[in-house]
């Protein structure tokens, strides 16, 4: 296999575009909504049910249309489904933190629970975006009204528009009782989302 | 403060990458959050035990047209592990280049028989292996004549490793040209399949894709 130069690790297979053409049909609807285990299922994660939407956005401010989005978060008290917290008391058995959609119009919404604080850190929510003309780009959301956003290390690291761009404004409640947070992701230009690179770069 | 990393690049000739590459350079993830960026996939995959063979639509019945081929290769992280029970979801144009999908509103023809979406897992040794009908080029730009080169996509989830990517085929004229391929530099190479003998199989051709998902962003916990 062909290795790097100098290194022993083996060369990574490139990254590439999902292209306009992700399966509709691999769509997974428990993937949508964390807050359900699905038909005729007793039980449910523990949390604040909250639903996280808005629109994803190109250059010239029109709709990415046929954008895969993935979403990674901790449960309620905090502790993320990782194999590092394998046997955590605080592991909620009803919730994985992994969620998918593919949004067809670029508008999204995803069901699930306001995860906990953990660490050092405010509640947070990782996106991943796959589109067409672009590999994956990763951010994190925040949450309006959260103390621990001013300590947050993410939130600190960033200028204060930045800042402002990862955080999703309360707009009510529906009538089942969930929290409405809005987050519209701009890909490029003007008011850009700023996106992540791994910190060893 | 902060502290940037790499500035994505556009795409050459590709109208959707300039509308959607960000333009200022990527933010670095402080050390302390780095954990938190990396999703772990649980491995609750719905999948139909015939989809390894895309050839066809469901066993017992006829074959798409075109030239039926073999894909298989290994998927291993970075330090040579193998990636075990990871879901590979597969799709790929069919003869004409045309997709079985909704939107692609290519107008080229459709093919009663192939369906061309498939999932397949990786074994115990992280070893993969589906069949499906090589893939017809297609023009993806009309306007100045560039055409998207055959290609298979392939999206990887298995535990925190993932990736999606694409398989292109050797000495294709259009491999050149296309945006992703020239962005990628030298290390094109590495996403092209490479051929071997199928006399044995009910195949006409083969094509072997070791996949390492490794690189930013990407961390493991084995
Ligand atoms: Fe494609």
């Amino acid at each position: 296999m062909t290795q790097d130069n100098g290194s022993n690790l083996l060369k990574a297979t490139n990254e590439d575009t999902s292209g306009p053409f992700f399966p509709i049909y691999f769509q997974d609807e428990s993937l949508e909504d964390l807050t359900v285990l699905g038909p005729g299922i007793v039980g449910a994660p523990s949390g604040q049910h909250i639903i996280l939407c808005g629109r994803v956005l190109d250059r010239h401010g029109n709709l990415a249309n046929g954008v895969l989005m993935e979403f990674w978060q901790a449960n309620a008290k905090g502790i993320y489904n990782s194999p590092a917290n394998l046997g955590h008391p605080d592991l909620d058995s009803w919730f994985n933190g992994y969620g998918r959609l593919r949004s067809a119009s670029g508008e999204y919404k995803f069901c699930t629970i306001m995860p906990g604080a953990s660490d050092s850190r405010a509640p947070n929510i990782t996106i991943t975006l796959f589109s067409d003309g672009i590999s994956r780009i990763v951010t994190q959301v925040f949450f309006e009204g959260h103390k621990a956003n001013e300590t947050d290390p993410v939130l600190k690291s960033l200028d204060t528009d930045d800042q402002a761009r990862l955080i999703a404004r309360h707009g009510g409640q529906t009538d089942g009782g969930a929290e409405i947070y809005l987050l519209d992701i701009v890909m490029a230009g003007v008011n850009e989302t700023p996106f992540f690179d791994d910190f060893e770069s | 403060m902060t502290q940037f990393g790499r500035q994505l690049g556009i795409g050459p000739t590709d109208n959707t990458s300039d509308q959607r590459t960000p333009r200022k350079p990527l933010r670095l993830i402080p050390s302390v959050a780095r954990e938190s960026f990396v999703p772990v996939v649980p491995a609750r995959y719905v999948i139909r035990t015939h989809e390894w063979d895309m050839t066809r639509i469901a066993p017992g019945r006829p074959r798409g047209d075109g030239t039926p081929i073999e894909v298989t290769g290994t998927l291993r992280n970075e330090n040579g592990t193998p990636i075990r029970d990871a879901l590979i979801e597969i799709w790929n144009a069919n003869h004409h280049g045309r997709y079985r999908h909704v939107e692609d509103a290519s107008g080229l023809q459709l093919d009663e028989n192939f369906f061309g979406m498939g999932r397949v897992v990786t074994d115990e040794d992280g070893n993969y292996r589906f069949w499906t009908i090589s893939p017809g080029a297609y023009l993806a730009r009309p306007d100045i004549g560039r055409w998207r080169p055959k290609h298979i996509h392939l999206s990887i989830s298995g535990g925190s490793a993932r990736l999606i990517t694409q398989m292109y085929f050797p000495n294709e004229p259009n491999n050149a040209s296309d945006p992703m391929a020239i962005l990628m530099g030298d290390g094109f190479e590495n996403n092209i399949g490479k051929t071997y003998e199928t006399s044995d199989l009910d195949v006409d051709e083969g094509y072997r894709f070791d996949i390492v998902v490794g690189g930013r962003n990407a961390t493991f916990f084995e």
